[in-house]
């Protein structure tokens, strides 16, 4: 998100689901869309059936890579020098836009600069990916007029997070791929409402509506408004934070998000949990967290809640209240007031509905938005408004910067190729990445609940090329151990041929085998966001291990299907 | 692409026009005579139709008449053509109805409560509205059902089925993955898996497509059926968003809203209907099937404190806020403001990360406000 914001003026999708389907070139890189966002996936089908060509650029095979015209499998990390090849060929084949480069941009020179030593030659010794494929994904891409990227964690989640989403914006920059339907650049949002936590504040340098903290004049604001004082100094961003709990962080209030078990190099973090002096907890469920609280609150899942979510497509909608929470447990909305009010604050709010008012008297952006108006759109042909919507009688904005780009000049950034932090060497000699599967969803507290979604997968695993396996003496879904200089887990190994030689990939969603126990949490320099797709791990073979439950790969059922 | 929901096309895009029913309507180059005719609120009955598949023409309640065409024609896909005079209502398209639809009964059965005891029945709703029929005898055909199959949510009822594929169409156009077929001929069409594989054993996701677009409740979810859940038409449906993935599906939670002592039990997820929401009616197998842990036995019903012996123990909500906001603000008093970390997140709602980051800059002093999701 930062990376958007500092090229575009905003960090969200800048086109609509909606217009996916009618897309002419789909470029979905660092996306497991047919397992992480299924019905987005739905609509490239729907485009790629129409006749769109889809390019997916992705270390694993994937069930996206099956309908793909080309599948550029690159090897994990190396985005910025695959990106910058396809920079290279639009700008020695001249075709880039120059036109709309000069009309809306600044910085175009610094990345051609750049990228002349990125040639498509010394980029497939690199990322593997063959020179051809570089140059026709660059022609295609640039000279079709609907031409979107989709991509998610694939691309932030690395210690060049960043650096990657720059490296794609220069690309939909250089080609004026952006203000128009089914053009643009788009980070598939992995939580229901990853946009509305961000836009509603919960950052450390954002009061809502991305206002900085240390803007004076916005802190004046929020004073008066607030009638308190308020602190001018950026907060600490949440993988430093992690790392200063039970350091300078000494107590800790987490609401609906399971830490222990989500964040990366989690013993870590758990010597530190122990550490802090106190914690409040506020969740369903006891989970891995909720082990280090002094105070739980019982808090309540979405149907049981009045309020909004915001999704990728910066559409605000409605979540309604369907059933009441368990016994004494209560809205998470309700816990927050009251512990600010136990704590000598004077909250008054009655409802969801006040509270979503008083955000939006101070964030034009959500001004023109209310409950009453979203409740009204419920039998209108779309539900729900997408913001920026500063009036009650705008209509929304469905795609960004159809009237020139939202920071006025898109900013390029020329980004040089930066290796992950930590790859394979003699004693770890398997790179491993993680990700999400179908099934199941993030730490799974409510997905492995499922008895139908634990059929399907109920045991963690990891996919493992046969080549790789079999010189360590592994067979097909014998139990391992993974390890890495942070820690160890166990898990069964499945002879894949999803993954690459030397390449192992395993999901983050089991708690007895936490995929965070093993993955480095060196963070990207800008926004710290932690490195869980690269690491290196080796494998070796448990003794005596049971006989494997019903095991099945996510959604991938490609010509090599695992054995 | 055309809007299905846009009652009047934009000025200079409709350059053609056709007379339904003595109603001029004009149209669009491509859109069909079902399109045009829902465009302007004029019903024609549908069984295998559905906006989000290529249209089949196979079950053949669509018939209107047009002018100068000696045949009824399905108006699922037959394009509008300029000048066209077409009547969706005369007593040849009538009598063509309740035929239709009376012999469809003769292999269904006509009773609501076996008919209908998963989802509403279009078929039934149909024949009530053209008051065909049901004295026609009975013939039942010989479909194979899949009973044994062990997947969680998928329950074929081959009684209830009539063959109009918008399921198996759906599983190829929609969701891509081919795992249902149309096998057998005749009679014994049936709607079957490779080798008649469970679900699990096949490319299925468990998205539940076939569910939703299936008329006749044939394709039915399994775990309301095997609870006893009250037929849908008895649930109230509240529309909410999809609390997993950030795309943003609308749903309807089916509620029950006597069940857990009056404060009510969802029972079942259904989808909005297409062309009205941005997941186009669309669920994965989470937003539709992933709804137990709403009632899990493991959700904590009261708050927690941690004792001497350093158990987590029941309290009252009073000694809980009490005991949280003294160990905060002793910890604040000790180390100063920014010793204090918040951690929000995006499961929430919007204005739920509202009041936590104000809960932390205004009551508690610290710009140490975050969640999982900045990059």
């Amino acid at each position: 998100m930062a990376g958007l914001v500092t090229t575009f003026g905003a960090g969200a999708m800048t086109n609509s689901i909606g217009e996916i389907r009618n897309a002419d070139f789909l470029f979905v890189i660092g996306s497991n869309t047919s397992e992480a966002h299924p019905i987005i996936a739905m609509e490239m089908k729907r485009a790629v059936r129409r006749g769109a060509t889809m390019v997916v650029a992705d270390p694993r095979k994937i069930w996206m890579s099956t309908i793909a015209e080309k599948h550029l499998q690159l090897r994990p990390g190396t985005d910025v020098w695959f990106l910058n090849s396809l920079a290279h060929v639009i700008c020695e084949e001249g075709l880039a836009d120059e036109d709309f480069i000069a009309k809306n941009t600044e910085g175009f020179e610094a990345v051609r600069e750049t990228v002349r030593r990125y040639t498509p030659e010394e980029a497939e010794k690199v990322t593997g990916i063959p020179a051809e494929d570089i140059r026709w994904t660059a022609r295609e891409y640039a000279t079709t007029e609907k031409a979107g990227i989709y991509y998610t964690l694939g691309i932030t989640e690395h210690t060049h997070g960043t650096d990657n989403v720059y490296a794609l914006a220069n690309l939909v920059l250089m080609t004026g791929h952006l203000g128009k339907p089914s053009s643009g650049m788009n980070p598939l949002r992995g939580q229901n409402n990853v946009q509305g936590a961000n836009d509603a504040g919960a950052t450390p340098i954002f009061y809502p509506g991305y206002q900085r903290v240390d803007d004076p004049a916005v802190q004046a604001k929020y004073e008066k408004s607030w009638g308190v004082k308020l602190s001018p100094e950026p907060g600490l961003n949440l993988n430093i934070m992690m790392k200063e709990v039970g350091k300078s962080i000494k107590g800790l209030f987490v609401m609906g998000e399971d830490v222990v078990l989500s964040e990366p190099n989690c013993m870590e973090l758990e010597k530190g949990m122990n550490a802090a002096e106190f914690i409040v907890v506020q969740e369903p469920f006891l989970n891995q967290t909720t082990r280090f609280a002094d105070v739980v609150f019982p808090s309540s899942v979405f149907a049981e809640k009045e309020g909004v979510f915001t999704n990728s497509e910066r559409r605000v909608q409605r979540v309604r209240k369907a059933v009441d929470p368990p016994g004494h447990a209560r809205e998470d909305w309700r816990i927050l007031i009251d512990m600010a009010n136990a704590s000598g604050a004077r909250w008054a709010f009655e409802s969801a509905a006040d509270v979503y008012d008083e955000l939006a008297r101070d964030a034009d952006k959500f001004s023109g938005i209310s409950h009453a108006r979203l409740d009204a759109t419920v039998s209108l042909p779309k539900t729900g408004l997408q913001w920026p919507c500063p009036t009650p009688e705008h209509p929304g904005t469905t795609f960004l910067h159809e009237e020139g780009i939202l920071r006025g000049k898109g900013l390029f950034q020329a980004v040089e190729y930066r290796p992950s932090a930590e790859l394979p060497d003699e004693t770890y000699g398997l790179l491993l990445s993680t990700g999400r599967t179908l099934y199941h969803y993030n730490s799974a507290t409510q997905t492995r609940r499922e008895t139908g979604l634990d059929a399907k997968q109920s045991e963690a695993w990891i996919e493992i090329h046969p080549r790789d396996a079999k010189k360590r003496g592994i067979e097909d879904r014998d139990m391992v151990e993974v390890t890495t200089r942070r820690g160890s887990v166990r898990a069964r190994a499945l002879y894949s041929r999803q993954v690459q030689p030397r390449c192992i990939w395993m999901p983050l969603h089991f708690a007895e085998a936490r995929a965070n126990l093993v993955t480095n949490d060196a963070g990207d320099p800008v926004t710290d966001t932690a490195e869980y797709k690269v690491c290196a791990a080796e494998v070796t073979k448990v003794e005596e291990s049971a006989a494997g439950v019903g095991l099945y790969p996510g959604s991938f059922y490609g010509v090599d299907a695992p054995a | 692409m055309i809007d299905r929901n846009q009652p009047d096309l934009p000025d200079g895009v409709a350059t053609r026009a056709l007379e339904l029913n003595g109603r001029r309507i004009p149209f669009q180059a491509g859109e069909t005579i079902l399109e045009v005719a829902q465009r302007a609120a004029v019903e024609i009955p549908t069984l295998c139709h559905d906006p989000r598949l290529e249209p089949a023409g196979a079950c053949r309640t669509c018939l209107v008449e047009v002018d100068g065409q000696r045949r009824l024609v399905p108006a699922c896909k037959t394009p509008a053509a300029d000048g066209d005079k077409v009547r969706t209502e005369s007593e040849r398209v009538d009598r063509h109805r309740k035929t239709l639809l009376a012999l469809y009964l003769t292999d269904h059965p006509k009773d609501r409560a076996v008919a209908e005891r998963g989802a509403p029945n279009e078929l039934l709703d149909m024949a009530d509205r053209y008051d065909a029929p049901r004295n026609w005898g009975s013939m039942t055909s010989s479909r194979e059902s899949r009973n044994g199959d062990r997947n969680p949510y998928i329950h074929f009822n081959a009684e209830t089925c009539i063959s109009c594929a918008r399921c198996t169409r759906y599983c190829d156009e929609v969701e891509g993955v081919s795992a249902i077929t149309l096998a057998n001929r005749g009679a014994h069409t049936t709607i079957s898996t490779v080798e008649s594989l469970s679900l699990l054993d096949t490319t299925c996701e468990m998205c539940g497509g076939c569910v939703d677009v299936c008329p006749t409740g044939a394709m039915g979810e399994k775990m309301p059926l095997t609870r006893h859940a009250k037929p849908e038409r008895e649930l109230t449906k509240v529309r909410s968003t999809c609390n997993f993935c950030g795309v943003g599906c609308q749903l309807d939670l089916n509620v029950d809203p006597e069940a857990e002592n009056g404060h009510g039990r969802v029972v079942k997820v259904t989808s909005p209907p297409a062309g009205t929401t941005t997941n186009d009616g669309n669920l994965c197998v989470k937003g539709r099937f992933a709804y137990d842990f709403i009632h899990h036995e493991d959700r904590l019903t009261m708050p927690l404190v941690r004792d001497e012996s350093g158990e987590l123990v029941e309290t009252s909500w009073e000694n809980a806020l009490a005991v949280a906001a003294a160990g905060l603000q002793g910890v604040a008093e000790r180390h100063g403001k920014d010793a204090l970390g918040f951690v929000s997140s995006s499961r929430c709602t919007m204005e739920e990360n509202y009041l936590i980051q104000k809960l932390a800059r205004a009551v508690y002093g610290t710009n140490n406000i975050h969640q999982c999701a900045a990059t």
